[in-house]
């Protein structure tokens, strides 16, 4: 071997050996390469673990938001009940003190009290009356807010009848026409529907108390609000300017010196058809009388 | 002693308690009528503990007017031992309470309670109510005399 070929050997052998050294490199980039592109989705994996673990972590804290609402709800709830049963209690007796022994008085020292004396007790007396009213009336209101409602089908021919029976003492000496023409069933609860009509036909008879001969009606009219049932009197009416006041607590349009009242009743009427997912509404003319409507759930039809 | 106790009154609010004194007073029935502040009280009238430990002979009561809402024992409970107890259960119990809660109906008639009367508010009529009370229990109503 010459040295000139030995040295081209060499040369190719470098060649070689440069060649593999590239090949290498290469294949320890594409191995970086590979490495990174792992790292990368690893690291989005992981993004998405975290993702999701927030979300994980959002879905606790809400539900132990809710958790704690309904806590919330319920402590109030309670808190409710307990007010209205001190209400129902400790209001009603100091009441009664107030009217027997303002009565007390009357019976006991009567020589020595003059007539102007009596006449002020005796208003003392009514007073504590009407309070007493008022506490009952606003209780049954903050009650039909909160009892539970048990549905059933209701007979309104049959329960308008037996309301107006039970009224029948606040018409007696009264001439009052009462029809009840023909109505179809409802669903609802009865013990609330039945307070409905039960404030509905103590207004008409109160109202149509100036009137020689009071007419109420109990009726239905199945073309209107897709079926409404009202209840009708030849009473005194009113403006209708003031009809969206009619169904507010302690909202009154007649003086109470004519027509006694705490204003509740309609107010409790609105609350109750409107807890069914009903309307009520009213027309009237003042001296003309009044209608007020009222829609309920359907029966079934016997 | 010719005044055995006939009716025992079971209530804290003094105005309640001298109003319905008055209304016995006034039919001669409140000579043999007791008055107990609260329910601790009235089980220790029943149960002689306290200091009705050591009672003379009172024979037994021919009705119970309770209050339901009473300090240290509320009236509920009174009731609950008046009828679990041999000695007592047979005595009439009328609930005279303020509350027109349903919660407090349905309990005592569950414990056996004989009558529930809500007072009423206006004066004339509470009266007349705690007139008849006493007039049916103690002149109409027949005790279990055993």
């Amino acid at each position: 071997m010459t040295e000139a070929s030995a040295e081209r050997q060499l040369r190719l052998i470098l060649q070689d050996f440069d060649e593999e050294r590239r090949n290498l490199q290469r294949f320890q980039k594409a191995t970086l390469n590979l490495l990174e592109d792992m790292q990368e989705d690893r690291s989005r994996l992981d993004q998405t673990q975290r993702a999701l673990m927030n979300i994980l972590e959002d879905v606790e804290v809400e539900r132990g938001r809710a958790e704690q609402a309904n806590a919330l709800l319920e402590a109030v709830n309670r808190e409710l009940e307990a007010f209205s049963y001190s209400v129902s209690h400790d209001l009603r007796a100091p009441l009664r003190a107030i009217s027997g022994f303002a009565e007390a008085v009357v019976e006991d020292c009567a020589p020595r009290l003059d007539d102007e004396g009596k006449r002020y007790l005796a208003l003392i007396r009514e007073n504590a009356h009407k309070m007493g009213q008022l506490i009952d009336d606003l209780l049954t209101f903050s009650r039909v807010g909160r009892q539970q409602k048990v549905e059933t089908q209701i007979d309104m021919a049959a329960l308008a009848g037996s309301v107006f029976e039970e009224l029948a003492p606040q018409a007696a000496g009264r001439r009052i026409e009462f029809v009840v023409r023909p109505v179809p069933p409802a669903r609802g609860d009865r013990a609330m529907v039945r307070q409905v009509l039960m404030n509905l036909l103590a207004n008409a008879i109160k109202f149509t108390r100036a009137r020689q001969q009071g007419r109420i009606a109990f009726g239905y009219l199945a073309e209107l609000a897709g079926g409404a049932y009202y209840v009708q009197d030849n009473g005194v009416g009113f403006d209708m300017q003031y009809a969206d006041k009619l169904f507010g607590v302690f909202q009154r349009l007649h003086p109470l010196s004519e027509y006694e009242g705490t204003g509740v009743g309609l107010a409790l009427v609105h609350r109750i058809v409107t807890r069914h997912g009903g309307r009520v509404w009213a027309e009237g003319r003042e001296g003309l009388g009044a209608t007020f409507y009222f829609t309920l759930p359907e029966g079934d039809n016997p | 002693m010719s005044h055995e106790v006939e009716i025992v009154l079971v209530e804290d609010d003094p105005n309640d308690a001298e109003l319905i004194t008055r209304v016995f007073r006034k039919h001669n029935l409140a000579n043999a009528l007791v008055h107990v502040k609260d329910g601790a009280e009235a089980l220790d009238f029943f149960f002689a503990q306290g200091r009705y430990a050591d009672p003379p002979s009172r024979g037994i009561p021919k009705v119970v007017l309770l209050d339901l809402r009473l300090p240290k024992v509320s009236g509920i409970d009174v009731l609950r031992r008046l009828k679990s107890e041999e000695a007592t259960k047979t005595i009439p119990v009328v609930v005279l309470t303020s509350s027109r809660e349903e919660r407090d109906l349905m309990d005592a008639y569950e414990l056996g309670v004989n009558s529930f009367v809500t007072k009423p508010i206006r004066f004339e009529e509470f009266a007349k109510v705690v007139s008849e009370l006493g007039l049916y229990w103690l002149m109409v109503n027949r005790p279990c005399d055993s």
